[in-house]
């Protein structure tokens, strides 16, 4: 960490902030926030350039590739929109650098073995959910969604209940 | 004229698109801005020394939600259309065990999907990683 790094937001108003992100989107565009849809769409087309045979053969994935291409979507526009953002931020606030964030009681191998299992085990709980934090639980539940909220409060109580056993990860 | 504007969605192709891209960018900066760009802050909430997520979330709920009724109460949107645009329907034990593994996955990696793609793009590996695993789960 050097000097230079600027300190985060304040997070009421962040939160403030990103509500207002969130109301643009919704009466502009009519569509919420969203970010597994658009990896998503970008994992089935990289699946379908290396086993085209497996997704023609798969519905559920032949929708995803449906359309003109895997750019003519909404979320993965999106995608490449919440990328550059984070990169622009991040550089802007000198809080860019290429390193694993872990504590202080693990190895960065473990680490990242981790942070892929996490990873393949979000990708399809967001599947199932129809959304994942952002397209669920933060654009739903503004919208006082049943389901997303029934999802946000199950995302907390899995992550409660199995921080226990990660903790050497983190502290 | 009434919002979201449905032209846009149905005329313009290439500028919904734009839009998308630009909301991104914008959704992308804030989440940077607030520290969800790195996996320790997020997973402090579930240790809960650090609330920011829980603060920022439920802000960002509260403050989209007032602007929505708001701008429902001046005629300018149409919360129907918007309802059926923005929200799925509700299926209860997917979402349930979604949320569940959802969870599961966030502690595990320290990421959700949508700040994996923030913490990859501020240079964290870990979020690289994590952003792949979403990809291939």
């Amino acid at each position: 960490m050097n000097g230079k790094e600027q300190k985060f937001w304040n997070p009421y108003l962040a939160g403030v902030a990103l509500g207002l992100v969130l109301l643009t989107a919704f009466l502009v565009t009519g569509h919420g926030l969203g970010a597994s849809g658009g990896v998503y769409r970008v994992g089935v087309a990289l699946l379908d350039s290396l086993a085209p045979a497996h997704v023609g053969h798969s519905a559920y994935l032949s929708e995803a590739t449906g359309g003109g291409g895997v750019l003519d979507n909404f979320y993965v526009f999106m995608l490449l929109g919440v990328f550059l953002g984070g990169l622009v931020s991040s550089f802007a606030a000198g809080r860019w650098g290429a390193r694993v964030v872990r504590g202080p009681r693990i190895s960065a191998g473990a680490r990242l073995g981790l942070a892929l299992t996490g990873g393949i085990i979000m990708g399809f709980a967001a599947r199932m959910s129809r959304g994942c934090t952002s397209g669920q639980a933060l654009s739903g539940g503004a919208l006082m969604s049943v389901g997303s909220w029934i999802f946000m409060l199950c995302v907390f109580a899995g992550g409660y209940a199995v921080a226990y056993f990660v903790r050497r990860q983190w502290t | 004229m009434t919002l979201p504007i449905q032209a846009l969605a149905e005329r313009w192709h290439e500028a919904a698109l734009l839009t998308a891209g630009l909301i991104g960018f914008a959704f992308g900066f804030v989440l940077e801005r607030a520290g969800f760009g790195r996996s320790t802050k997020l997973a402090a909430q579930f240790y809960l020394y650090d609330m920011t997520v829980f603060k920022v979330m439920f802000g960002a709920i509260v403050t989209a939600m007032l602007g929505v009724v708001l701008a429902s109460g001046l005629g300018l949107v149409d919360l129907g259309s918007l309802s059926a645009g923005a929200v799925s329907y509700t299926f209860i034990w997917p979402m349930l065990v979604g949320g569940l593994l959802l969870g599961i996955g966030f502690i595990i990696s320290g990421y959700c999907p949508g700040t994996s793609l923030v913490g990859a793009a501020s240079g964290h590996l870990d979020a690289v990683v994590t952003m792949t695993g979403v990809g291939i789960g």
